[in-house]
């Protein structure tokens, strides 16, 4: 009982979590560019804000992809954190992303099929990082459930080091940060896909990407195994790497970070799978 | 719970220029940097309509961009503040009278805040935007119509004067 105690309540208070992780990020990174930022509950503000507003929706399809992008990204971090199955795992993330993909396409908006076209490269560049991570989890653990991850004593990050420069590599894909942010790119094409949402539909939208940091930072979790401390320190580092590089660099076109991923990260990834099968 | 106490929590700011100078768009851009830091009081730029909740507007509304200014604001969901920015959205400014230039933006959509200057100080904005909260959370969710559809105030110069309007903003304002 009292094991799952734990992750019930993760999965319950999730986008509470996320947003205040959201709110943090927000004035970590206006902290670094010399300015003050949002008070820490800007996210909720800008939530019952949103939920304010007049209905608009371009059509039920489109609204109805929005909600279910959300429901089944928390189903995902739900089988994530009760110890299911990775391969399933990052198959719940993909159908989610995919929904999002399609309601992209189902509007007759220029900005939204470009930010469909994008998001779908993107999911190319990060989704066989995360496979192949996951087989070399496999290979160390003989089990792909992430509940004999998070209850080994040896920290994963020791025995595939190189898998975890590879996940660094390709969480500002994943959470649309810079300089991988093709597919939301806010200057240019003003957030892609969810450029034809508005009030409560764009909430859903808005918060699937808070329980996308909860999703992410559980993955950077899973490497310090049941060594709590260790995992904290992963998750406070990645999220100060994510805020300084979202700072510090300028977005890169999608062919180049296409190139980088599959060219790098993959590789570091792959070599490190070769690695863990041969030990 | 009253959600209109958190719509000047949170107003989100398009930003859409009708064909000004450019001068107001810097100031604009000026208040999200870090000196004054719009950001702290919550707001964005967002760049999307449907998104949005402040429309500020720059330039005078020229013959090519009367229909996108009136479909930008019909896309933004209520409820909804305008603010027109500097002389020329005000009033057409130094373009007022030129053969491509229809005058002040209050001709085409309703707006509730007019802010001065000919390059406007981003205080300037910043105060026009506090006022304009202050509309906005008294407003609802009908829709309004503009002001040159109610009555038909034409000038010798064929254009609105924002003091044929000003008595009606002044109930929203109290
Ligand atoms: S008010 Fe002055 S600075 Fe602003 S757009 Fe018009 S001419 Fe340019």
């Amino acid at each position: 009982m009292n094991e799952y105690l734990i992750p019930v309540l993760l999965i319950v208070l999730a986008p509470v979590i996320g947003g205040l992780v959201y709110g943090f990020d927000r004035i970590v990174k206006a902290r670094m560019q010399r300015r003050i930022g949002p008070p820490l509950l800007q996210p909720f503000y800008d939530f019952l804000k949103l939920a304010d507003k007049r209905q608009m929706m371009v059509h039920s399809t489109h609204a109805f992809l929005g909600i279910m992008h959300f429901v089944s990204l928390w189903f995902a971090l739900a089988v994530l954190l009760l110890g299911g199955d990775l391969i399933l795992v990052i198959f719940l993330h993909l159908l989610s992303t995919s929904l999002l993909i399609l309601a992209g396409y189902s509007t007759r908006s220029v900005f939204s099929h470009l930010g469909a076209n994008r998001m779908a490269i993107s999911v190319l560049a990060y989704e066989p990082v995360l496979i192949i991570i996951a087989v070399s989890i496999f290979m160390i653990n003989g089990s792909f459930d992430t509940s004999v991850v998070f209850a080994s004593d040896q920290p994963l990050l020791y025995k595939m080091p190189l898998a975890f420069i590879a996940l660094l590599l390709i969480l500002p894909i994943k959470l649309k940060k810079s300089p991988f942010d093709v597919a939301e790119a806010h200057q240019e094409i003003t957030g892609g896909v969810e450029i034809e949402y508005s009030g409560l539909f764009f909430e859903a939208v808005y918060t699937a990407k808070w329980l996308d940091y909860i999703f992410c930072y559980t993955l950077v979790f899973l490497f310090a195994g049941s060594n709590i401390l260790l995992g904290i320190g992963l998750v406070v580092f990645t999220f100060f790497y994510l805020a300084a590089l979202d700072n510090s660099t300028a977005r890169v076109n999608y062919k180049q970070m296409l190139r980088f991923s599959l060219g790098v990260a993959f590789t570091l990834a792959f070599i490190n799978l070769l690695i863990n099968s041969l030990i | 719970m009253n959600l209109a106490s958190y719509r000047k929590k949170s107003p989100w700011i398009l930003h859409f220029n009708a064909g000004g100078c450019n001068g107001c768009d810097i100031e604009i851009l000026a208040c999200l940097g870090p000196k004054y830091d719009i950001e702290r009081f919550g707001m964005i730029n967002t760049g999307n309509p449907k998104q949005s909740d402040i429309l500020l507007i720059t330039g005078p509304v020229t013959k090519r961009t009367r229909e996108r200014l009136v479909e930008i604001y019909a896309q933004m969901p209520e409820p909804k503040v305008v603010i027109s920015c500097g002389a020329c959205a005000s009033t057409g400014g130094v373009f007022r009278g030129m053969y491509n230039c229809e005058g002040g933006v209050d001709q085409f959509i309703p707006v509730d805040v007019y802010v001065c200057g000919c390059g406007t100080r981003p205080e300037q904005i910043i105060d026009g935007v506090v006022q304009a909260l202050g509309i906005l959370e008294k407003k609802t969710k009908a829709l309004e119509e503009s002001v040159k559809l109610k009555k038909e105030a034409w000038q010798e110069d064929g254009q609105l004067n924002r003091r044929n309007i000003a008595d009606e903003i002044k109930p929203l304002l109290a």
